[in-house]
């Protein structure tokens, strides 16, 4: 707790004027509530002026607290904007929170401070009905432009059957496809420049070239690209409001599907977030087996990435390769889990099943053949001149342009920056294992990709440690929030069975409070945002996804790059639809 | 006459053999009625439309890869323009923001034109059932086959594919809008849930997950 006196310390002497209320978490983040006329100015300090600063705007998300019961001790509000900041100096993340009166709250826009603020201020826009005067564009970003309400507020429905059925008619076809024209002067884009016109080019939403629900309208000079918006939101499946219905058990598979090619990788981060507002220990199998298998899942997607990014310029046998090897990966991922894509295979507590009898002779026969393979793909992909000519200084950024719009993961490390989570704040026991950090120097395409295939590598070696030195002892904490409860714990009398009956029926209660997990997902920081009301279900879930801010840097990969440096950068950038919208 | 004989097509080659007149024409004369080989020859080279949503879409690509080889049945063609494609796999959710763009896509096809409904989601919404999803493919266009799975395994899709292609080798349609009936014959889809459900009840023994 040192350390949240420390930051409120320093800007309770330095901004003397500005009253902070402290807030205590479970997860430990220095939470302070500030007004909303000095917020502004506030966040301003933290970023350019503070010792160390909070360069980056990790989250911005907001709260509606209206049906919230257990909020003792916090000021009164209706909806809640909360900013979560990191500094690298400090290795340590600062919430800020305002809160917001009435119903139709605004607070001003920090898009002058951060440019990434831009989706995330439309996000909320668009999901709570919260205003950002001053922001330059705000409007919907994951509904339809034509759609009414505002999703996250409690009083919208959250299932479909609670609405009216769904019905596309001729007119509707209409008004819709109206609605998703593309007018470039809504974006503040000249159709013609000095001496010449430009071309606007829909790319997408469905494109092969975009891995997904992705449109991005091209403002063109002949090949050129002078501007590009991503249009985003095709995709999105209500993630949060999900985890608002269903109980902090179901809702694990919810999360493999955030970003699909991760599997349990989504699983660890929710998972962790659940154990902290519990207060549950993992026995060191469980973690030791969760870590397993989250780097395969690592290596799998990034074998996705590595064969999509070698089509995507041009190179059209990679893809085959290394989709074989995905599942030589599969094969093990199915026999521990039984599943493939999307194994829900983690539980509040540890995992679902023991490992069985003979995984690890199917480990240790991967791990013999998977790096060569590795050097194979270097000579096939890596070292290929055409695949160089076509990412080489492509989609270039620099590190501090990544801060500034929020990326993390291999897109981050590719700058030069060895910042991984994995490292810098170890979790699930990463502290036990001898791994590297991969960096890259140039932050272009190319060393994008050199970074990812040496992060297989480094995979590789955390699986190897697993293999030899998988502990023994229980995979899932005896704690009694554990779910579903370890067998032992049940059928014994009345008692042991109501509990156990209870437990697995509606799920666990999961004490009041507020936590944050973020952890080295395979595309950047994944992390979870748990606000519980002491119920059986989340109060509000927020998901902290790397897609959604690599997404909206777009515009500052393309600008003034070729046509087909699109599908490079693209490419490049490793993201999934579901990631991005959720 | 009746339709080809089995999977390697009407012109069974038979080696050997005694050279007679009788013979030469068995093994090169097929008499069967256009219709009858049209419908062969869309069964064995569907071209499917390279179209996806979500999370399916990804074991659909991976049907095409080696490990499964989607060729096998004359579907590797994938178009990139709805206008070259037979047949559209529905792979993922069905969002209401991009249902308009799909059904605008599946207009953009040239009859004759399939769909497959490619997992949980594009059957019936399935665990999504939440505001921004619609509940199911069939409430926007026709669906051919529907193939449960969150995702389906590549197998489960070709499984699917399979059963599509059998439905269209036994469709009649008519080979000109001056020529003959007008109307479009299709088979009654079957449910595969009652077909394999006695054998499927047959089965007492199930593997244990405590054993690789």
């Amino acid at each position: 707790m040192n350390a949240v006196s420390e930051i409120v310390q320093e800007l309770q002497t330095r901004l003397s004027g500005v009253p902070l209320e402290p807030q205590a978490t479970r997860d430990g983040i220095p939470t302070v509530w500030a007004p909303k006329e000095r917020l502004w100015e506030l966040l301003r300090y933290l970023k350019t002026e503070a010792q160390r600063p909070y360069r980056m705007l990790y989250d911005l998300s907001a709260l509606d607290e209206r049906e919230r019961t257990h909020r003792q001790g916090q000021p009164e509000s209706d909806f809640t904007v909360i900013y979560h900041l990191l500094s690298f100096e400090r290795n340590e993340d600062l919430r800020i929170k305002v809160a917001l009166k009435g119903e139709s709250p605004a607070v001003r826009t920090v898009t002058d401070l951060w440019p990434a603020a831009n989706w995330y201020e439309r996000e909320v826009w668009d999901m709570f009905g919260i205003g950002f005067p001053g922001h330059p564009d705000l409007r919907r970003i994951l509904m339809p432009a034509t759609w009414q309400g505002h999703p996250l507020r409690k009083e919208h429905p959250a299932r479909a059957t609670e609405m009216e059925p769904f019905r596309l008619t001729d007119d509707k076809q209409a008004a819709e496809e109206e609605a998703l024209k593309f007018r470039p002067e809504e974006w503040g884009m000249k159709r013609t420049g000095e001496d010449r016109d430009f071309m606007f080019l829909n790319v997408g939403p469905h494109h092969p070239g975009t891995h997904g629900l992705l449109r991005v309208v091209l403002q063109l000079d002949g090949e050129v690209i002078v501007d590009a918006v991503p249009d985003i939101g095709f995709h999105h499946r209500g993630a949060e409001k999900m985890a608002e219905r269903q109980s902090w058990h179901t809702f694990i598979p919810y999360t493999d599907r955030i970003d699909y090619l991760g599997g349990v990788m989504n699983n660890l981060a929710y998972v962790l977030a659940v154990e902290k507002l519990a207060g549950i220990e993992v026995p060191e199998r469980a973690q030791v087996i969760r870590v397993m298998l989250s780097e395969f899942f690592r290596v799998a997607s990034h074998l996705v990435w590595y064969g999509t990014f070698a089509a995507d310029v041009g190179a059209m046998s990679p893809v085959f390769y290394m989709f074989n090897d995905r599942e030589r990966i599969f094969e093990i991922i199915g026999a521990i889990c039984g599943g493939r894509m999307h194994p829900n295979w983690f539980r509040i507590g540890g995992v679902a099943q023991d490992l069985p009898r003979g995984w690890d002779k199917l480990v240790r026969d991967f791990l013999q053949y998977m790096p060569p393979r590795l050097l194979e793909y270097d000579r096939m992909v890596m070292r290929n001149p055409v695949f160089k000519a076509r990412t080489v200084g492509i989609g270039r950024f620099t590190k501090d342009e990544a801060i500034e719009w929020g990326m993390t993961g291999p897109g981050l490390r590719a700058c030069g920056f060895e910042w991984d989570f994995r490292k810098k704040r170890p979790y699930s026991g990463y502290e036990r294992f001898e791994f590297d950090i991969p960096t890259a120097q140039n932050g272009d395409s190319y060393d994008r990709a050199v970074v990812r295939v040496a992060e297989m590598h480094q995979s590789l070696r955390i699986i190897a440690q697993c293999l030899d030195g998988m502990p023994a002892g229980p995979y899932k904490s005896d704690h009694p929030l554990a779910t579903p409860p370890m067998k032992e714990r049940t059928l014994h009398d009345i008692e042991t069975l109501i509990t156990h009956f209870l437990s697995v029926s509606w799920g666990p209660v999961i004490p009041p409070g507020e936590a944050f997990f973020g952890i080295e997902a395979t595309k950047g920081n994944n992390g979870y945002y748990l606000v519980s009301d002491g119920s059986t279900v989340s109060y509000r879930t927020r998901i902290r996804t790397p897609s959604f801010p690599h997404i909206q840097m777009l515009p500052l990969m393309c600008r003034g790059r070729m046509l087909a440096d699109l599908f490079s950068i693209l490419g490049s950038i490793d993201f999934v639809l579901a990631d991005v919208d959720r | 006459m009746q339709s080809p004989p089995d999977a390697r097509g009407p012109f069974p080659v038979k080696h050997g053999g005694d050279g007679s007149a009788d013979e030469v024409v068995r093994q090169n004369v097929l008499l069967t009625r256009l219709q009858d080989i049209v419908a062969w020859g869309r069964k064995y080279s569907i071209w499917p439309f390279n179209f996806g949503l979500s999370c399916c879409y990804v074991e659909m690509a991976t049907s095409l890869t080696s490990r499964y080889d989607i060729a096998r049945f004359g579907s590797e063609v994938i178009r990139s323009t709805p206008r070259e494609a037979d047949l559209m796999v529905v792979a993922g959710t069905v969002f209401i923001k991009v249902a308009p763009v799909i059904r605008r896509l599946y207009e953009q096809m040239m009859a004759p034109r399939w769909v497959v409904s490619m997992g949980s989601c594009a059957n019936s919404g399935g665990m999504f059932d939440i505001y921004s999803v619609v509940q199911g493919v069939d409430k926007i266009l026709p669906v051919d086959v529907y193939v449960p799975g969150c995702p389906p395994s590549p197998v489960a899709l070709m499984e699917g594919l399979l059963l599509m292609s059998k439905a269209m080798g036994r469709e009649k349609r008519p080979l000109s809008w001056v020529a003959g009936a007008q109307g479009v014959y299709r088979p009654a889809p079957i449910s595969q849930r009652d077909l394999k459900r006695p054998e499927r009840q047959r089965a007492t023994g199930l593997r244990s997950p405590d054993e690789v």
